[in-house]
């Protein structure tokens, strides 16, 4: 009894029961505790249900009937068959309540045992890690800043602390493109090998403020596992697909992205309506933008517009330069003078500007327009040459007939016979063609069809492929997610309590299992004892019986004849009847023993159950709440 | 703990016996822990002795992804297994884990002040003290009488090293139930949060 009581006290306390630990048996368990103990049991089993109920006990009499009634009632809805009462709750006596409790226990959800066979996520670790610190911080008592020891310096008083601020970090590492750019008549890349090696400082002298250094490398790494990740993604999804090399792929996509850059750039330019000057300089700065985006390949449509666009810039630029630069001071005057002349000299120079920049306006607009012309004069000029040599064609095909003309019969002939013999070469030359072309067809077919088959059989592989990277990652992951929840469970091993010794109880299970073995054993050799008993006592009443048979037949064909053989009849069937009276006796005082064994079971339970003294309590209780009434009463009364 | 390529890089040439022999590794090793935690930059860390004949770029890369990895190491709380499989991974001998791992240990704890110094913290209540007054009446209003509680708490400010201003203010009996409900609240939820 004792090892079932102390898993019913483990469980009890798992619920969230507050159990001493000097109480080690169900024998010691007070009334509040019961009604503790069954109440969580009851709220964790079915939250609705537990509910209502209080988990102490009050003082009044009425009020603890009720709340036992509930109690009762509780667990007879949760399914207990036993005998339950209030009073088994208020005057508890030990079998019936480890009884009850039992039945609770195991009808407690197991779910929490399951769950925790799932991995527990990063956040879940996290969190418990999260949840122990702040358990050790609120464990640890508030003390002045005087009087801290090293160990409570650490959370208590931090020392100062800086903002969280980043600065990006160049890192060395190997260009590897070989670049055709030269600079100052070193190839770019060995410049930048002899920056990297003589002059760029290692990471942890870069950042401006050394506090920021840990912050900046930290997330350094993060941008770059951040990309890599993402690129994966991307290739993944999309750039397998494409059948592409990596370096294909980026190319083309930097190459579309440009495009889009541009058209948006250029949409946005039209866009806006602006003075021309206005316009012009952003259309400038927008192809010095699209240029430097295109970086090594600008494309000359752009440079040419953007070098026309420059000049006038420039042009416009160096005349307002031109013009800030002139009113120096000529001599030595007085300032008033000298302010008002240079005011003067300023707004004339101003509408000079303003003319030169209107001159320039009209000039450039002037040129647009010539050019235009140009471009319209010279597109006229090529339509009419060609007109032209079509026309000088004509004659001559003209003039040739003309030639002709005048030996028209013989000609003709001839040209009949000219063209005959060119129709015979086409047709011979057809010929020659279609034997020529079919073995050609058919080759391209062929190749037509290989090529598809190794297209379909790329796709395949690259299908497979994806389903291999898609596998490879899942199996990482659950290795991941595995060795995530053995370590998890390691901890947690070794964070649980070591009393409760596991191989024990099987120990003692398979020893109950062994005696209940044996104990069976015994019972069925018992059993079959008795069998046999009851089989010999068969045989002997039937050997009996025979045996009285065929003697009370003899005796009865003597007895006709003889008086003293009828006296020994009369002695022999006196004898059979006293002896059958006899086993009858016996076999009801062997009924009797065993009721009376039955009853003194009965009396002995009974006395076990304190019946008597319950029935004294109960009667109390009745009393006592009587008295509670009619003291209710007689004050409803004075009221 | 995942680590980026150049990290991955940087760590393999350090790895590799060829370019970094047992003289100049823990060299290496040292001056990545001394230099996160040195209180100034010093571009001239690696100008060792030990380290003079080894290629500047790939020092400065190793150095890199060294405190890289060590600053990460620390982030996440790795312990000895972790670390060591980690560095496995890069082909890093035996020999040289215990190394770094040795070098670790001694710096751990000072790395976990540098990187938990990253950051801001409100300051912290120690004390209070307070005063109820009562208001009788005011310009406008002939008859107000009404209590309220000038509160004074003492704060110590982690930046400024345990002194600060305390934080002054008056408010009235419903406020300053509110405030305790909070104060109430915000405990519980602490409470709260240590039982997961």
């Amino acid at each position: 009894m004792e090892e079932v009581d102390k898993i019913l006290i483990h469980a009890l306390r798992q619920v969230g029961t507050e159990v001493s630990d000097d109480v080690q048996s169900v024998k010691q368990f007070t009334s509040e505790l019961i009604v503790e103990a069954v109440v969580r049991c009851v709220r964790v089993i079915d939250p609705g249900l537990g509910g209502g109920l209080p988990a102490s006990l009050p003082p009044g009499m009425s009020a603890r009937f009720r709340v036992g009634m509930s109690l009762a009632q509780a667990c007879q809805d949760l399914g207990y068959k036993g005998e339950i009462g209030y009073q088994t709750f208020l005057y508890s006596n030990e079998p019936e309540i480890r009884s009850l409790l039992m039945f609770l226990v195991e009808k407690l959800p197991r779910e929490s045992a399951e769950a925790s066979d799932q991995p527990a996520g990063k956040s879940v670790v996290l969190q418990r890690a999260i949840s122990a610190a702040i358990k050790a911080q609120l464990a640890l008592p508030w003390l002045p800043p005087n009087c801290r020891l090293p160990l409570l310096c650490e959370t208590q008083s931090p020392g100062p602390l800086h903002a969280f601020h980043t600065q990006s970090l160049s890192l060395a590492h190997n260009v590897k493109c070989p670049e055709k750019k030269h600079f100052k008549g070193m190839p770019l890349t060995a410049r930048i090998f002899d920056y990297q090696r003589d002059i760029l400082p290692p990471v942890t002298a870069q950042a401006s403020h050394h506090a920021s250094v840990a912050a900046s490398i930290l997330e350094q790494h993060m941008a770059e596992l951040s990309a890599t990740q993402e690129w994966e993604n991307e290739w993944n999804s999309q750039g397998l697909l494409s059948r592409l090399t990596p370096q294909d792929y980026r190319s083309r996509k930097l190459t579309r992205l440009q495009k889009r850059i541009e058209e948006q750039l250029r949409s946005a330019a039209l866009l806006c309506p602006e003075s021309a000057i206005g316009a012009n300089r952003s259309n400038s700065d927008l192809s010095e933008l699209l240029q430097s985006f295109r970086g090594t390949a600008p494309t000359d449509h752009l440079l040419t517009k953007g070098t026309h666009f420059t000049h006038t810039q420039k042009f416009t630029f160096t005349q307002e330069t031109a013009a800030a630069a002139s009113p120096m001071p000529s001599g030595r005057q007085s300032e008033g003078d000298v302010q008002v002349r240079q005011q003067e000299e300023l707004a004339t120079l101003q509408q000079q500007l303003q003319q030169l920049c209107l001159d320039v306006d009209q000039l450039t607009t002037d040129m647009k327009q010539m050019n235009v012309t140009t471009a319209q004069v010279w597109d006229e000029l090529k339509k009419r040459e060609l007109g032209n040599s079509e026309m000088e064609e004509r004659m001559r095909v003209k003039k040739k007939t003309i030639d002709l003309l005048p030996d028209g019969e013989s000609n003709l002939v001839k040209l009949q016979a000219l063209v005959e013999g060119s129709a015979k070469r086409v047709v011979n030359l057809a010929s020659q063609w279609e034997k020529h072309r079919a073995p050609l067809i058919d080759e391209h077919r062929r190749l037509k069809e290989l090529c598809s088959n190794q297209d379909r059989e790329s796709s395949r592989k690259l299908s497979e492929i994806k389903d291999l990277h898609v596998k490879i990652r899942e199996a990482a992951e659950e290795a991941k997610k595995k060795e995530g929840l053995y370590k998890q469970l390691i901890t947690e091993l070794e964070n649980l309590p070591q009393d409760v010794s596991r191989s024990a109880y099987t120990l003692r299970i398979l020893e109950i299992v062994g005696n209940i073995k044996k104990q069976k054993e015994d019972i069925t050799k018992i059993l079959s004892d008795t069998k046999e008993l009851q089989k010999e006592i068969n045989s002997l009443t039937g050997k009996l019986d025979r045996t009285f048979a065929v003697t009370d037949e003899l005796v009865f064909k003597d007895a006709k004849k003889d008086e003293s053989v009828r006296k020994s009849y009369k002695y022999l069937a006196a004898l059979h009847e006293n002896c059958s009276q006899l086993i009858q006796t016996i076999e009801d005082t062997g009924t009797i023993l065993r009721e009376i064994r039955d009853l003194e079971e009965q009396i002995e339970t009974e006395n076990g159950n304190k019946t008597v003294a319950n029935l004294e309590r109960i009667l109390e209780d009745y009393k006592a709440i009587r008295q509670e009434n009619s003291a209710l009463a007689a004050k409803v009364r004075e009221g | 703990m995942e680590l980026s390529e150049s990290v991955q890089r940087g760590l393999q040439s350090l790895a590799d016996p060829s370019l970094f022999d047992l003289s100049s590794f823990p060299v290496l090793v040292d001056v990545s822990f001394r230099s996160l935690l040195s209180s100034h930059a010093d571009s001239g860390i690696l100008d060792q002795p030990e380290l003079k004949h080894i290629d500047q770029i790939v020092l400065k890369q190793s150095h890199a992804a060294a405190t890289t990895f060590i600053l990460e190491a620390v982030k996440q709380n790795a312990d000895k297994s972790t670390i060591s499989s980690c560095l496995e991974e890069i082909t890093f001998s035996a020999e040289r884990i215990e190394i770094f791992h040795s070098a670790y240990q001694k710096h751990k704890k000072e790395l976990e002040h540098l990187l938990a110094s990253i950051g801001r913290r409100p300051p912290h209540i120690t004390d209070v003290s307070w005063r109820l007054q009562y208001h009788m009446k005011n310009g406008h209003v002939h008859k107000v009488n009404e209590p309220f509680y000038l509160i004074s708490l003492n704060v110590e400010n982690g930046d400024s090293g345990g002194s600060s201003e305390d934080i002054s203010f008056s408010c009235t009996m419903e406020q300053l139930q509110d405030l305790v409900g909070k104060l109430k609240d915000a405990a519980k939820s602490l409470e709260k949060a240590t039982q997961m």
